[in-house]
């Protein structure tokens, strides 16, 4: 096996992340969902689920990453993201005043309870994730961009 | 009042570093330092002495709790912190493309 063709980490990375990736997305969602009952919230989940792509980048190469989610579904999750929590916000011009908690309150400790806060969370992590993840792929583009110049470089002065 | 000059320490570290160092990577691990002993300043400061996480739950009533508004402002401040270090670490890249080198006494040019 060459290793230009082989992309990414060594097998042993490969098969711990394939394991492990999805859970990694299922505690970031967890976290999500349950940010107003205990520790956590739209940014703490945000950074787990950006952090799930950003894994499978690392040990699979870029190009499998951008399978799951490419940088224009990045760029509309980020933005669909803050649209969602501005809507939110304007909602509560419905009952009079911004950011108004027009949604029933419910039970106490319960999943859904508070609100606003569950849909506030979700779109938070939304932009936080999707930026994160666009964050880190502008690193590594641009080093891609300067491995290339560099082998350029050599080829010119062979 | 030991443990806040621990948090000093880390501080001047983080400044030795930052003053000190010539390569761009290494001071930014320092703008990191320096950051991160700020944060825990702010930590140490909201406890207090056999204080619980501020976390209501439906069993038990929460009496002696540390304070929660250092931590909402130091969850901030991380958040600012990566931006200023993706930042950095972008001018730090650029800095590499253009001089094809991190070791500033060598950048010298003040113009371009």
């Amino acid at each position: 096996m060459s290793r230009e063709r082989e992309k990414g980490m060594s097998l042993i990375v490969k098969t711990i992340t394939r394991l492990t990736v999805g859970l990694i997305f299922l505690y970031g969602v967890y976290i999500v969902t349950h940010g107003h009952l205990s520790p956590g919230g739209g940014f703490a989940g945000g950074v787990i689920i950006a952090l799930s792509f950003v894994h499978l980048m690392l040990a699979y190469g870029k190009e499998k990453a951008f399978e799951k989610l490419s940088r224009a579904a990045a760029s509309l999750f980020e933005d669909a993201g803050a649209i969602l929590f501005l809507s939110i916000a304007l909602l509560g011009f419905t009952g009079g005043y911004f950011f108004l908690n027009f949604i029933s309150k419910g039970q106490p400790f319960k999943l859904f309870s508070a609100g606003i806060i569950l849909p506030c969370n979700i779109a938070i992590s939304l932009k936080v994730g999707a930026g994160i993840f666009a964050i880190v792929v502008a690193l590594v583009l641009l080093e891609f961009e300067l491995e290339e110049e560099k082998k350029e470089e050599k080829k010119g002065k062979r | 009042m030991s443990i806040y000059l621990l948090c000093l320490i880390i501080f001047s570290l983080g400044i030795y570093c930052v003053v000190r160092k010539r390569n761009v990577i290494k001071i930014i691990i320092g703008v990191i330092i320096l950051e991160y002993a700020v944060n825990l300043f702010f930590v140490l400061v909201a406890y207090r002495v056999n204080g619980r996480a501020p976390i209501f739950s439906a069993e038990q009533e929460v009496l002696n709790m540390v304070d929660p508004l250092p931590h909402a402002l130091v969850l901030t401040a991380i958040v600012i912190g990566l931006a200023t270090t993706a930042l950095l670490v972008g001018i730090a890249m650029r800095l590499y493309e253009k001089y094809r080198t991190f070791d500033i006494t060598k950048i010298r040019e003040l113009k371009g």
